[in-house]
């Protein structure tokens, strides 16, 4: 019994494995945000709550996929190099010391797209496949070599 | 006043209905949370008691005990609207009283004057009198079981009744933050079976923080200035050397006051954090304008480096304070001998003068969970007892280890 969930846990570990490997995940916002392109740096900012407001000058609102999502773990790898513990821990420090609040966490990605749309200040991401004219790629994480 | 700020919140939350209508927050406006620690630690010696902080009456020995690190903390949440937010959070842990009797660690509004670049805060709030200070009890936050006692652990206080502003702005390619802050001390300080109390002790501080790229950056000054006396032996010791009407001794025991004399806090701070690898270094430089304590440098270097769900980790700390040879200019004979050696007694108890090697590992084993190891190798002299609560010099030859385990969890 245990064998067999063990057996299925890794395959499912795996299938997710692949499937991170090969999203392509991009920055968005709304068409809006009044933002065309952003830095790497200004996603971090952003992000980890250092810096809420983009360039054009609106407030920021940065939302994240659900907390299991593929996308979000390969997100901040992708971004920051850290696992999903270590962004964990970065914000528990933050969120109990009354400093900056972590992103809004969505449901779905149909969540994500309705905020997008309905707040200029809204960005989030997305596989690139997922992508459409509602919404602006505004940061290409650089090519892995 | 908590009528005044409940009336307040609820004011502004039927003024800011309107204005909201268009922007949608998502955001839950309440929510409960916490964090914790589960921990045991020993040391190799029974002959001092090794403590977290100065606020622990008792310290531990030989035996596996888990008041040192154990603690547990809660916190509710409440947004009023986009720019005022609540925030209550209490904690048990063991402390001045010799027992885990909750306090309230923060308790404040804040208010967003300008959207996220100048934030006001008013309450009981952290105190940030060094880089990282204020989530010293967030175990889970941080890669080491406790912080380093070395740097940390010379500290009486954990909070300021009072305001702090924050203004953040970019420049160059990185986030400039400055932040000042205003209050008192309320807490009290264990000293043997008393106390020393800090209420109603002003306090002020400011820092300046860059963070760009990879570095993190700060620089801090604060300040304290004393409003009560310490308790017996050392009321008893000055009342003694008043009653001899000898001038030199008077005037030691007048330097010996606490009351109306500053304590002030210099501290720089350092990271480097890059994906698995996060380095952190600190300085700081106390100064005492009463004689009874000694001006204290201490530092600490931390280094790990996350291998999958491990994070092994190294650090290095010290502190060391300078001798201040107080003298009562009473010849060593009765009936003045017993002041003269009271007065070395009290001036042995405040040295320190070490350093110690930590090695240990945080393992994320699974989520919102982290199970940490650790072992600390404290060289100091043997007049080195400062951080043990009412060791002599001499009573160890300055050498401890410790062994610690800690579950540090959030929910």
């Amino acid at each position: 019994m245990t064998k067999a969930a063990v057996t299925c846990l890794l395959i499912v570990l795996l299938a997710l494995q692949t499937e991170t490997a090969y999203a392509e995940l991009v920055v968005v916002t709304g068409p809006k945000s009044g933002v065309e392109h952003l830095t790497q740096q200004e996603v971090i900012f952003l992000y980890m709550g250092r810096w809420r407001m983009l360039p054009s000058g609106l407030p920021a609102m940065p939302i994240d996929l659900a907390i299991d999502s593929p996308e979000r773990a390969d997100f901040y790898r992708r971004l920051v190099n850290k696992e999903p513990s270590e962004i964990k821990a970065y914000w528990s420090r933050l969120v109990f010391s009354g400093g900056s609040r972590p992103p809004y966490a969505t449901e779905n990605r149909e969540e994500l797209i309705r905020l997008i749309h309905n707040n200029p200040g809204a960005i989030g991401y997305l596989d690139r496949s997922q992508v459409d004219s509602r919404l602006r790629i505004v940061f290409e994480f650089p090519a892995t070599p | 006043m908590r009528c005044w700020l409940l009336s307040a919140c609820f004011g502004l939350t039927l003024f800011s209905g309107s204005g909201m209508a268009e922007m949608e927050t998502p955001e839950s406006r309440f929510e409960l949370s916490g964090f914790g620690t589960l921990g045991v630690a020993q040391t190799d010696t029974n002959k001092v008691r090794f403590i977290r902080d100065q606020t622990q009456p008792e310290g531990i020995g030989n035996k596996l005990d888990a008041r040192t690190d154990s603690l547990i903390g809660l916190q509710a949440y409440f947004r009023a609207t986009d720019s005022l937010e609540f925030v209550t959070q209490a904690i048990s842990r063991y402390g001045p009283h010799d027992d885990f009797r909750p306090e309230i660690s923060w308790a404040f509004a804040k208010y967003a004057i300008n959207s996220n670049n100048l934030v006001l805060r008013g309450g009981r709030l952290g105190m940030e009198l060094y880089m990282l200070a204020d989530s010293r009890h967030v175990g889970y936050s941080y890669l080491t079981v406790r912080p380093p006692v070395d740097f940390f652990g010379l500290l009486a206080f954990h909070y300021i009744d009072g305001a702090d502003l924050v203004g953040t702005m970019p420049i160059g390619e990185g986030v400039l933050k400055i932040k000042g802050f205003a209050g008192q001390a309320n807490e009290l300080a264990p000293i043997g079976n008393d106390f020393l109390s800090l209420r109603g002790n002003p306090m002020y501080g400011m820092y300046a923080d860059y963070q760009e790229g990879h570095w993190q950056w700060r620089a801090t000054y604060a300040q304290m200035t004393f409003k009560h006396d310490l308790p017996p032996p050392i009321a008893t010791l000055q009342a003694g050397l008043y009653a001899t009407n000898i001038p030199s001794a008077a005037a030691t025991a007048n330097s010996m006051a606490l009351t109306d004399t500053t304590s002030r806090f210099y501290s720089l701070g350092a990271v480097y954090d890059k994906g698995p690898l996060l380095v952190q270094a600190m300085l700081s430089q106390v100064e005492h304008e009463s004689h009874i304590y000694e001006n204290t440098q201490a530092g600490y270097l931390i280094t790990g480096y996350r291998v999958g769900e491990l994070t092994p980790f190294a650090a290095y700390s010290w502190s060391k304070s300078k001798s201040r040879h107080l003298s009562s200019g009473l010849p060593d004979i009765p009936p003045f001998a017993p002041l003269n050696t009271g007065l070395q007694g009290v001036q042995g108890r405040v040295h320190t003068d070490q350093h110690t090697y930590t090695l240990g590992s945080r393992w994320d084993f699974r989520r919102n969970a982290a199970l940490k190891a650790q072992v600390d190798f404290i060289r100091g002299k043997p007049e080195s007892v400062f951080l043990y609560p009412g060791a002599s010099p001499g009573q160890f030859d300055g050498k401890m280890n410790v062994y610690s385990l800690a579950l540090d969890f959030v929910f």
